[in-house]
C-alpha cells in the first residue's frame, strides 16, 4: 500500500478524471440513446436491427475504436468520451426501449384520452413511469463506463488506467490496485447510488 | 362498425350495449376523438368533433375506462387535478375543485387527498377515476366500462353514485358496458349494437315492450323482472 | 514526490483542455506504454527540459495507432518508434533482415508519406531473442543462434504463447536455421518464462533482448548470428515543424543521448522501472543528468 500513500495526490487527479469522462459521457450518450430509445420503443420493426447494430459498435475492439476516433478528435478526453457514448448506447437504448414499452397501457391510454398532448403523455406519464427500469438501465451503463473508462490512459486523457494498465504491464500489483482500487469503489458508490434511485422511483410508480 | 346513426339528448345517460367486440367502444372512442371514423361525422353540440383539436377537445370531455388508469406516479389530488392544470387553472381554484369532487365521489378529503393509487381499493380508484373524469366540468363524460374490474357491492354504490353525480351536474353521459342489468339500472337510452352495427336506439322501457327483434328480446328477457324491481328501488333512492 | 506530482498536474490539464485550444509552446512528447518506452520518451522530455524548454508530456499512448495518428494531428510532436515495428504494423512492408536497410526504409517512408522524420536509431535494439544461464551458455556450449538450432534436442524451451505459433517466432527459426527441434516446449504467460529458466525448469527462454529480467537475473542472450529478426531500435519520430519552428538543435541534442541507448543502457534502464518500481520520469532524469 505504499504506493498509494506515496502517490494519493496523483491517485485522486487520476480518480476525477476518471469520473469526468464518466460523466461527461453519459450526458452526451443518454442525449443521443433518449431519441433513440423511444424510436425503438415506438417502432418495434426498427428495435432489432438499430440494437444490432449498437451491438456490433459495443463488440468493436475498443483499441482500434480510439486510434480511429484519434484520427479526428485528437488526444484527451474527446475520443474517450465519444468511445463510452458509443458503448453506452448499446444498453441504454436497449433498456430506454424495455422500460417504455413496460409503461401500463392503461395510463397511456388515460393520459391520451384526457386530452394530454404527445409531448405531455411523455414527460408526465411515460417517463416517470419508465423511469425505475430506465434508471436500472443508467445504472448498467455506469457501472460499465466506469470500467471501460480505464481506456482514458490510452490517449492521454487520464483516469485510473493509467496505473492499472502501467502497473499490469510492469508487474507491480500495488500500483495496479492503486488504480483499480478506486475505480472498484467508484462502480459500487454508483451502483449503490443508482440502486437507491431505482427503488425509491419503483416505489413512487407502482400501481 | 356501419350505417351508425344516431342522436343523443343533452343531459341523458346512454348505455351503448352489447357483446365485446361488437364496435361499442370504437363507436365511443371516435367522440373524442381516439379513433378516427373512415367516413361519417361525429357531432357534439352542434360541432363536427374533426374540426376541434382533439386535445383541446379530449380535456372538454370526461373520460373513464375499465382499467381506471390512474397515474401511479401521482398522488389522488393530483390525479385529479391533471385536466385543471392541463386547463392552466389557478392553484388554489384547482385544491378547491380537489377537495370539492373527492367530497362528490365521497372519498374523505383529509383522508385520500394525498394517498397514491396503489394504496386504494378497485372501486376507492374507480371513484377517483371518475372524480378526475369530471374534474374541469365537463359538457360529455365517455365511461368505458368503468365498473367492470370492481365487485358486485362495490359496482352498486358507484353505479348509485354516479347516477347522483350526474343528475346533479346534467351532464351527458355516453356508458359502455357489456352488462345487461347495469345497462338497465343506468340508462335514460339504450343503444344495442352487435357485429357493428346498431340494432335498436331507445328508451330501457320502450326495448323491454318493443324489442326490435328476437336477439334483444331475449337480452332482456330474463331481465324484465328484475327490471322492475329495480326501477322502483332507483326510483325511491332517487327522491331519497 | 515532485516529478510525480508535476506529472499529475500536466495530465490533469490535458483531459481537461480540449487538444486544440490554448496550445503552449512547449515540445508535446508522447509515449506508447510500456516502460520502456515511457522511460526514452522521459529521456527525451529531460534533455528538452535541460536545455531550456517547456514539455508537454502525453505518455501511456495505448498503442501504435493511437501514437501514430496523434503525431500526425500534431498532438504530440516527438515519440521514440521501434525501426521494425514502424517497418511491420506501420508501414505494413516485408521485414528486412539488414538494421540499416529497416532504418532507411522507415525513414524515407515516413518523410515521404507522413510528413515526418525519423532521427538517428539507437545501438541498442528491442528484438525478439532467446536467452540462456550462464550456466547453460556454458554446459551446452551455446552462445549463437546457430549453435542453439544444433543444440535443441538437449534443451528445453520455456516460451511465450505467440512464440510456438507465430511466422516469425519458432516456425520461421526452424525454417531460416534448420534444426531448432527442442527437448520439449511449454508456453507461460509473458514475463513467467524467466521464472521458468531461473528455477532450472527449462533451459532456453523466450525473450526481448532489452528485457530488464535479462540484467537482473543475469542471462545471456543468444547472437542472432544470420540475422533472423529484423532489428527493433529505437528512433525518435519527430514532425518537420518542430525541426524548423525551434532555434535549438533539436536533431543533434536527441541524437547524442540516443547513442547512449545500448542494449545494457536499455536494460539497465527498464530493470529501475519495472524491477524496482521507480518512476519512469526520475529514472529518465538520472540517466541525462
Amino acid at each position: 500500500m505504499s504506493y498509494l500513500f506515496s502517490h494519493w495526490r496523483l491517485i485522486g487527479v487520476l480518480t476525477l478524471q476518471h469520473l469526468g469522462l464518466v460523466f461527461a459521457a453519459l450526458a452526451i450518450a443518454l442525449a443521443l440513446a433518449l431519441p433513440l430509445g423511444i424510436f425503438a420503443a415506438r417502432v418495434p420493426r426498427v428495435s432489432a436491427p438499430l440494437l444490432g447494430l449498437l451491438g456490433a459498435l459495443y463488440a468493436m475492439p475498443s483499441l482500434a475504436l480510439l486510434a480511429v476516433l484519434v484520427r479526428y478528435f485528437g488526444l484527451g478526453a474527446a475520443p474517450v468520451v465519444a468511445v463510452l457514448a458509443i458503448y453506452a448506447q448499446f444498453i441504454l437504448v436497449r433498456n430506454i426501449a424495455a422500460a417504455l414499452r413496460a409503461v401500463p397501457r392503461a395510463q397511456l391510454d388515460a393520459a391520451r384520452g384526457i386530452g394530454m398532448s404527445s409531448r405531455q403523455q411523455f414527460w408526465r406519464v411515460e417517463l416517470p413511469l419508465a423511469s425505475p427500469v430506465l434508471i436500472g438501465g443508467l445504472r448498467l451503463a455506469t457501472v460499465a463506463l466506469i470500467a471501460i473508462a480505464t481506456l482514458g490512459g490510452y490517449v492521454g486523457a487520464g483516469g485510473l488506467g493509467n496505473e492499472i494498465f502501467f502497473g499490469l504491464q510492469r508487474r507491480y500489483l500495488e500500483q495496479t490496485l492503486a488504480g483499480s482500487i478506486p475505480a472498484a469503489l467508484l462502480a459500487i458508490a454508483a451502483d449503490t447510488a443508482f440502486r437507491a434511485l431505482e427503488r425509491v422511483a419503483t416505489r413512487r410508480t407502482a400501481g | 362498425m356501419d350505417g351508425v346513426s344516431f342522436e343523443i339528448p343533452a343531459g341523458s345517460f346512454t348505455v351503448l350495449l352489447g357483446p365485446s367486440g361488437c364496435g361499442k367502444s370504437t363507436l365511443m372512442r371516435t367522440v373524442n376523438r381516439l379513433v378516427t371514423p373512415r367516413s361519417g361525422t361525429v357531432t357534439v353540440g352542434g360541432r363536427d368533433v374533426a374540426s376541434i383539436e382533439p386535445t383541446a377537445l379530449r380535456r372538454a370531455t370526461g373520460y373513464v375506462i375499465q382499467a381506471v388508469g390512474l397515474f401511479a406516479h401521482m398522488s389522488v389530488a393530483q390525479n385529479i387535478a391533471v385536466v385543471p392544470e392541463l386547463l392552466h387553472w389557478d392553484r388554489e381554484r384547482i385544491a378547491r375543485r380537489t377537495d370539492e369532487l373527492l367530497e362528490l365521489v365521497e372519498l374523505d378529503p383529509q383522508r385520500y387527498r394525498s394517498r397514491f393509487p396503489r394504496e386504494l381499493s378497485g372501486g376507492e380508484q374507480q371513484r377517483v377515476g371518475v372524480a378526475r373524469a369530471i374534474a374541469a366540468e365537463p359538457q360529455v363524460l365517455l365511461m368505458d366500462e368503468p365498473f367492470g374490474a370492481v365487485d358486485a357491492i362495490a359496482r352498486r354504490s358507484l353505479q348509485d353514485e354516479l347516477l347522483r353525480i350526474v343528475r346533479t351536474l346534467q351532464t351527458t353521459v355516453l356508458f359502455v358496458t357489456h352488462d345487461v342489468e347495469e345497462a338497465l339500472r343506468l340508462a335514460d337510452r339504450i343503444a344495442v349494437m352487435r357485429d357493428g352495427k346498431l340494432l335498436q336506439y331507445a328508451a330501457p322501457d320502450e326495448m323491454l315492450r318493443a324489442p326490435a327483434n328476437t336477439y334483444i328480446a331475449q337480452l332482456f328477457a330474463v331481465k324484465a323482472d328484475l327490471r322492475r324491481y329495480d326501477s322502483l328501488r332507483n326510483a325511491l333512492s332517487v327522491e331519497r | 514526490m515532485n516529478l510525480t506530482r508535476a506529472r499529475a498536474i500536466a495530465l490533469a490539464g490535458s483531459a481537461l483542455a480540449l487538444p486544440h485550444c490554448g496550445r503552449s509552446n512547449a515540445i508535446r512528447i508522447g509515449s506508447k506504454n510500456f516502460s520502456e518506452n515511457i522511460t526514452v520518451a522521459e529521456i527525451y522530455a529531460a534533455v528538452m527540459e535541460r536545455e531550456g524548454f517547456k514539455v508537454e508530456r502525453h505518455m501511456n499512448l495505448g498503442s501504435t495507432q493511437i501514437a501514430m495518428a496523434a503525431i500526425r494531428r500534431g498532438d504530440i510532436q516527438i515519440y521514440p518508434e521501434y525501426t521494425g515495428t514502424a517497418l511491420i504494423d506501420v508501414l505494413h512492408l516485408e521485414p528486412l533482415r539488414n538494421a540499416n536497410a529497416v532504418y532507411d526504409t522507415v525513414k524515407r517512408e515516413f518523410q515521404k508519406r507522413f510528413g515526418l522524420s525519423l532521427l538517428n536509431p539507437s545501438p541498442g535494439s528491442d528484438s525478439q531473442g532467446l536467452a540462456v544461464t550462464r550456466a547453460v551458455a556454458q554446459k551446452f556450449n551455446v552462445r549463437t543462434l546457430s549453435q542453439c538450432a544444433a543444440a535443441a534436442p538437449r534443451l528445453r524451451l520455456a516460451a511465450v504463447p505467440e512464440f510456438v505459433a507465430r511466422a516469425d517466432a519458432l516456425p520461421g527459426l526452424q525454417r531460416f536455421y534448420g534444426g531448432f527441434k527442442f527437448k520439449s516446449v511449454r508456453t507461460f504467460d509473458i514475463g513467467l518464462q524467466y521464472e521458468a529458466l531461473a528455477h532450472g525448469d527449462a533451459d532456453v527462454a523466450t525473450a526481448f533482448t532489452t528485457d530488464a529480467r535479462i540484467a537482473a537475473d543475469d542471462l545471456y542472450v543468444l547472437r542472432d548470428d544470420r540475422s533472423f529478426w529484423p532489428a527493433y531500435n529505437i528512433a525518435p519520430v519527430i514532425r518537420l515543424d518542430l525541426l524548423k519552428i525551434h532555434r535549438l538543435d533539436i536533431p543533434g541534442t536527441l541524437n547524442r543521448v540516443t547513442e547512449g541507448l545500448t542494449d545494457i543502457a536499455l536494460r539497465r534502464l527498464n530493470v529501475e522501472v519495472d524491477i524496482n518500481k521507480r518512476d519512469p520520469a526520475d529514472v529518465a532524469s538520472e540517466f541525462v543528468y
